[in-house]
């Protein structure tokens, strides 16, 4: 079964992506911020990142960034879900290593179409 | 791709509307946040975190509300976002006008959310709030801020009936699906609750009836009629949405990105970056190298290595019903009975022949203690609830008067039983608004004064004994003896000059009493300081006030932790006992013939150090059968509430103890003189007195 770590801070919209990947048949581990989530993903590994952009401590970019640096997550798809699209995001999401990115707000038909397109 | 379903909140099979309790609470949350950073926000020199939490509320509730489809939610947030975003950006500078529009956009907020919850209610209209923040966005002044959205009667664009408008009802789950049927015939019974049609249910809710309201009545109005056929917890109200959803992603709301290859609206891929599809994994390794910027960084060793990895929330909170919680405290009552009984039933037991049984009882003792002090624990929460409201209202009650005010407050962690915070809320918000009316001063009298010109209004809380004490002061005018007692005695009441200073500030809970020379809009209704004491007194506390004139006022109020255990007397009249709440009882005495004194025909007093106090004979207020006559009771328990004392003339005092009350209206009926009852070790039924209420009767 893949893994998903879902990143969010917002409880509502960690419960509706977990809900979402979990009846797709995703184990998932969810996470309420990037510290959170940079604690939760040492010593394991997941077959996917989701990750808020806006968070308290640590945001989804910086997120990214630390979690390339770990040899363990060099090669693990890793889409940043946010609600700003602008070119500006996309470049800072792009030099932090993110493989994509989804904006907010999307259809939970919509995250599993892109899910399906970066885990094989 | 899948197909869009024609239901908003009904996508890929999921029904988010089960995810909507979870937002309305975090979407209220992060409103009191924002109002709470908004208020501590210091205009000249705004602090960049501040600035940034406030945004990221704001944020956080745009995000749930796009996702769960409550645009009008949505859109507001937008725009404060947008504002919010320049502010943190330093592309705006933050002024007075600003934090006035958000705070009242934050109120447009509350009540959209209300009304999404199934409160009813008509459309808010945010028009002038929304064109306030967009000048303001744009560097303008805004035009006006209102102080409350305005509320109009909903505009229907998919034109139901005049002021009528759709809403989606779902009952269930339900056992027999026919019930919902009532729901159906109601609508024909009643002239003008609108129509109703049946929706088809979703596949993985089939005890789910869905139906399309068409209707002018408030959801709760609804919800009364709904309840004599099914339970309340079955029915949910949602906004009707026709076909679809109701913010596009794609357009709308939020400008759609143009920048990387692969784009599909809404999301899209880095060329060669690690996972995208259609790049390969050895080309995703050179471009995360070149990401990498040859960061000296080793990754950090996995701290956490052993942790389980549990695919679940890890979370150290949950939310829990109050009905559980009170399930739970009702059971652990019953429990703390049975075991009462059972230390009663074994006391006549030989140690030495029943030693195991008297020491599992004794352990049955501690733990059944352990368990009903952890179990209170779960109702208590902090007094930063009813706190947290008291800086927007002097923000506002301060403006309004033209008056300088700084709060301060004290001990908000301090706890306190759920059931008593709800009440101590507007005693205590009655309490505040005193201080600022009444005492404290205005800015050129405090400076006249040698006073700072900035009044300071204290609230403080903390744990003294079983109690909590919360004191409001302030550093006003205070209280002016003469001018209490030359009142006093305008409304009749006895004020001699040598009252202690303590009786004298007690003056003004007297009923109707209120020493404001013009009564303010703000305080000094008629609903005085004698509704405050009485609200206070019948959740079992206490009042007290101690005021320096000149340089301010303190109010102390001291409540039990508790209403759920009570500590009490247990007095016995005839065959019966009854409970008096021990913070009411002043003393008890044995009473000879002489003492007692009739007069005027009905009522009979006490002298007690020569003092008359009016007797209550028990046994004639509750009947008390006597069999035997010769009996003479000839104890007295004197007893004080709402500043006044009776003499209850009992047969026997039997003994101090914590008991478990019970709320008799709810299991019984209401009767007089009496506020509960409880049950006793041996397992009869003793009612509480409701000593306020006797004090009453005695004055009649």
């Amino acid at each position: 079964m893949h893994s998903i770590l879902a990143v969010d801070d917002s409880a509502s919209m960690r419960q509706m992506v977990s809900f979402t990947l979990k009846s797709a048949g995703y184990n998932v581990v969810e996470a309420v911020d990037g510290q959170d989530a940079w604690e939760k993903a040492g010593g394991r590994s997941f077959d996917l990142v989701l990750t808020d952009q806006n968070m308290p401590r640590m945001d989804g970019i910086s997120l990214t960034k630390k979690l390339r640096e770990n040899p363990q997550f060099k090669a693990t798809p890793i889409l940043i879900l946010t609600t700003e699209s602008s070119d500006q995001m996309k470049m800072a999401g792009r030099s932090a290593g993110a493989t994509g990115w989804l904006v907010k707000p999307f259809d939970p038909n919509k995250l599993l179409e892109v899910i399906k397109k970066v885990i094989r | 791709m899948a197909e869009m379903n024609t239901d908003n909140s009904q996508s890929a099979g999921i029904d988010l509307s089960q995810f909507y309790q979870v937002f309305f609470e975090e979407a209220g949350e992060n409103l009191d946040n924002m109002e709470r950073l908004l208020l501590g926000l210091d205009i000249t020199q705004a602090d960049d975190e501040e600035l940034n939490a406030i945004f990221r509320c704001a944020h956080s509730i745009k995000g749930g509300a796009a996702t769960f489809g409550f645009s009008d939610v949505a859109e507001l947030t937008h725009q404060m976002e947008t504002l919010l975003d320049k502010l943190r950006r330093h592309e705006l500078a933050p002024n007075a006008s600003m934090v006035d529009v958000l705070l009242a956009s934050g109120d447009a907020l509350k009540a959209q959310l209300a009304r999404h919850q199934g409160n009813g209610g008509d459309a808010i209209d945010t028009t002038d709030l929304l064109a306030n923040v967009r000048a303001l966005v744009a560097g303008q002044a805004p035009t006006a801020v209102a102080a409350a959205p305005a509320v109009v009667a909903q505009v229907a664009a998919a034109a139901p009936a005049k002021g009528k408008r759709l809403v989606e009802l779902r009952v269930g789950p339900l056992s027999n699906l026919a019930q919902a049927d009532e729901l159906r015939d109601l609508f024909k019974e009643i002239e003008g609750l609108g129509t109703i049609e049946d929706l088809p249910s979703f596949p993985d809710q089939a005890n789910t009836r869905r139906f399309k309201l068409e209707t002018a009545s408030a959801e709760s109005d609804l919800l009364d009629l709904f309840t004599f056929h099914v339970s309340r917890e079955e029915v949910v109200f949602l906004p009707w949405s026709e076909g679809g959803v109701q913010v596009d992603p794609d357009k709308g709301l939020f400008e759609g990105g143009a920048a990387a290859a692969h784009e599909e609206p809404g999301y899209g891929f880095f060329d060669n970056a690690p996972g995208a599809p259609l790049s390969g994994v050895a080309s995703a390794a050179s471009a995360s190298a070149e990401v990498v910027q040859a960061s000296s960084a080793a990754a950090k060793p996995a701290a956490k290595a052993d942790k389980p990895a549990a695919g679940g929330l890890e979370s150290s909170t949950i939310r829990v019903s109050v009905e559980k919680v009170d399930q739970l405290i009702n059971l652990v009552g019953e429990l703390v009975i049975t075991q009462a009984m059972l230390a009663q039933n074994s006391r006549g037991l030989d140690p030495v022949l029943y030693q195991q049984l008297v020491s599992g009882l004794t352990d049955l003792d501690r733990n059944t203690r352990d368990l009903q002090e952890a179990v209170m624990s779960i109702r208590m929460i902090p007094m930063s609830t009813v706190f947290s409201r008291f800086p927007r209202m002097l923000r506002d009650l301060a403006n309004k008067l033209g008056k300088k005010v700084e709060l301060v407050m004290q001990g908000e962690s301090t706890e306190l039983d759920k059931g008593l915070v709800e009440k101590i809320t507007d005693p205590l918000t009655h309490l505040v608004r005193n201080s600022c009316d009444h005492g404290v001063e205005m800015p050129a009298d405090r400076l006249a004064r040698g006073k700072p010109e900035v009044g300071t209004i204290t609230l403080a809380a903390s744990h003294q004994g079983g109690s909590i004490v919360i004191e409001v002061r302030d550093d006003g005018r205070g209280l002016n003896r003469e001018k209490l007692i030359s009142k006093a005695r305008e409304k009749g009441i006895d004020a001699p000059d040598t009252m202690s200073d303590s009786d004298c500030w007690n003056l003004i809970f007297a009923p109707g009493f209120s020493t404001a020379d013009e009564v303010t809009d703000v305080s000094g209704r008629g609903v005085g300081m004698d509704v405050v004491k009485r609200n206070i007194t019948s959740l079992g506390g206490t009042v007290e006030i101690d005021s320096a004139e000149g340089y301010g006022m303190r109010v102390s109020v001291r409540l039990p932790l508790t209403l759920a255990i009570m500590d009490g007397m247990s007095v016995g009249v005839g065959e019966e006992v009854y409970i008096l709440p021990l913070s009411s009882v002043v003393e008890s005495f044995q009473v000879n013939e002489e003492m007692v004194k009739t007069i005027g025909g009905s009522g009979r007093v006490v002298e007690v150090r020569e003092e008359y106090m009016p007797v209550i004979e028990l046994e004639k207020v509750f009947g008390v059968p006597r069999f035997d006559w010769e009996h003479t009771s000839g104890i007295m328990v004197v007893v004080e509430a709402e500043g006044g004392r009776v003499a209850l003339l009992v047969d026997e005092l039997l003994g101090q103890q914590q008991v478990v009350v019970k709320n008799l209206e709810s299991n019984y009926r209401k009767v007089n003189d009496v506020s509960g009852a409880t049950i006793m070790g041996d397992g009869r039924v003793a009612l509480i007195l409701d000593v306020g209420s006797l004090v009453r009767r005695s004055r009649h």
